[in-house]
């Protein structure tokens, strides 16, 4: 069992050490051990050096993927008050335009689309009837928004949900997407309470592989058949 | 023929041995014939670049003045006697060497001391493997065989690694790396079992001037109390260096800092400062209420204000 960052401090005492796990430093009332970085003023200014820049966007990727994965966070928002866009120990926030500039960075490796709000066309032309992410160049959620953070894409995902069906034995069974998600059959596993979004996609990386089959099963719910 | 008692031998001895040899460490004790003491006899300075053997034992030193006064054949004895003596020395530091290779290489406080203990009687083991030692008698081929390849092994691989890390943080610190830091970076990561206390930062200097023949790319410099390595062929203005200097401090300079301390106009400033940033060698922060000049180091090390004042 690995071991895990200790608890934060209640809201309501002062702090007056920096708890540090050998990992990071915590703040109050978040369990992730910040990185070194994160305490460093200049880490939330857009470098003006080109390779600097890139280090930093590496070490904001990095942050944000290990951040997400520890909290089990499958979409970010992008809000520049709070963290982990924020750090209120230093008085330091990621200007909006850098936080796009860090999404933007993360979406090249496929570990980041934008969640589009419902309603919003998408460049098909059809309308967005769940909040599916938004690829390509028009993925800008405006103000704010919110980013799919993948620590783990889609694909890794859908192989992952592939590996459980076959050790259960359940190739050529139709489950839902509710049972993935919510079912008993997943408790215990990384995939009982996946977001929606992001195990509808998972799933869709597998049929366009060819082993899955995705249907509507009922009014409002998908089911799913692996070969 | 003067007598017995060593410490008579040499009358007035004015040469001593180098400070930082310490010839009655416990780690190194020698069992010599007692007239042979060792802390008796004065070792004059060695030089000991290129050379190896005897040839290091510079004979000139010996007339001084109060060596000329007791007559060339008194000379020529002690001479020889010091032959002698250096020369069971480096037979018994080789066999030394030999039984205690593996601590040599696993120990740093030893591995320093024994490197001291080298340079004081005019062998560098680092060269001597490489075979520069020619002519210099038959212990010279042990010594490299036994000696030699451990230790040059040793430094070898610690210098590839520490070319690794430089080139691993070259994107954050524009090639500008504390020894320090490099230190901790090398003994993270690496797998053969060997502690944090197996390197200390001496071993990573003398790596670092193994890799002197790779042409000028790197190299130690210090700036202010902070020693560091540089892996890129950028050479720091004065002005420049003074300006990391400056940001040792806290870490961090602004130009109305630069023009408070050091008395420097506006524009000579930021001149120095938008050059070290355009270098990668300074991080800005520019949430202040003056732009802020960061050393990347303190991203790693260092007192961060991580008090809170929210």
């Amino acid at each position: 069992m690995s071991t895990t960052p200790p608890a934060p401090s209640d809201s309501g005492t002062p702090n007056n050490s920096n708890p540090k796990t050998t990992a990071g430093t915590l703040l109050p009332n978040d369990t992730f051990p910040f990185p070194r970085e994160f305490f460093f003023p200049p880490f939330f200014t857009r470098q003006t050096n080109l390779t600097t820049h890139h280090a930093q966007l590496t070490k904001w990727s990095s942050l944000l993927l290990a951040y997400c994965r520890h909290h089990r966070l499958f979409r970010l928002s992008l809000n520049p008050d709070a963290i982990p866009f924020h750090n209120p120990r230093i008085n330091r926030r990621l200007a909006p335009g850098d936080i796009r500039g860090v999404v933007g960075f993360l979406r090249k490796d496929g570990r980041a689309e934008y969640v589009l709000p419902l309603g919003q066309a998408k460049k098909d032309g059809t309308m967005t009837t769940t909040a599916r992410g938004g690829g390509g160049g028009g993925g800008e959620a405006g103000e704010g928004g919110e980013a799919f953070i993948y620590w783990r894409t889609p694909e890794e995902w859908g192989s992952l949900i592939e590996a459980w069906v076959e050790e259960t034995g359940q190739r050529g069974s139709v489950l839902t997407v509710y049972e993935l998600r919510e079912g008993e059959g997943t408790r215990g596993t990384e995939i009982w309470g996946m977001d929606g979004d992001v195990l509808v996609k998972a799933l869709g990386t597998v049929v366009k592989r060819g082993k899955a089959q995705i249907f509507q099963s009922g009014e409002d719910s998908l089911g799913v058949k692996f070969f | 023929m003067p007598s017995t008692a060593p410490s008579t031998r040499f009358p007035n001895p004015t040469p001593t041995l180098p400070p930082n040899v310490n010839l009655t460490s416990p780690l190194l004790t020698f069992h010599l014939h007692p007239h042979f003491q060792l802390h008796s006899i004065p070792l004059p300075r060695l030089t000991y670049i290129n050379k190896v053997g005897l040839a290091a034992f510079d004979r000139s030193r010996l007339t001084s003045a109060q060596y000329a006064t007791h007559g060339s054949a008194l000379r020529s004895s002690q001479a020889s006697a010091l032959e002698t003596q250096l020369s069971v020395f480096r037979s018994l530091l080789q066999q030394f060497a030999a039984t205690h290779a593996k601590d040599i290489k696993s120990n740093p406080t030893f591995r320093a001391q024994f490197a001291r203990m080298c340079a004081a009687i005019g062998v560098d083991p680092l060269l001597a493997s490489s075979g520069h030692g020619d002519s210099k008698g038959k212990g010279d081929s042990m010594w490299a065989q036994l000696l030699g390849r451990t230790v040059n092994d040793f430094y070898f691989e610690l210098a590839v690694r520490v070319v690794e890390v430089c080139g691993e943080t070259r994107g954050e610190n524009g090639g500008l790396i504390e020894v320090g830091m490099v230190r901790e970076r090398v003994v993270k990561g690496r797998v053969e079992g060997m502690g944090a206390d197996t390197i200390n930062r001496d071993d990573i200097l003398r790596a670092v001037g193994t890799l002197k023949p790779l042409g000028s790319a790197y190299s130690v410099i210090k700036v202010g109390s902070k020693q560091y390595i540089r892996s890129v062929p950028k050479e720091l203005n004065t002005d420049q260096s003074a300006v990391l200097e400056a940001a040792q401090v806290l870490g961090y300079v602004s130009v109305s800092m630069l023009m408070d301390n050091l008395r420097w106009t506006r524009a000579r400033a930021q001149t120095a400062l938008e050059d070290l940033v355009g270098e990668g060698m300074l991080w800005v922060d520019k949430q202040g209420i003056e732009w802020e000049y960061w050393s990347p180091g303190f991203m790693l090390e260092g007192d961060l204000p991580l008090e809170g004042f929210d």
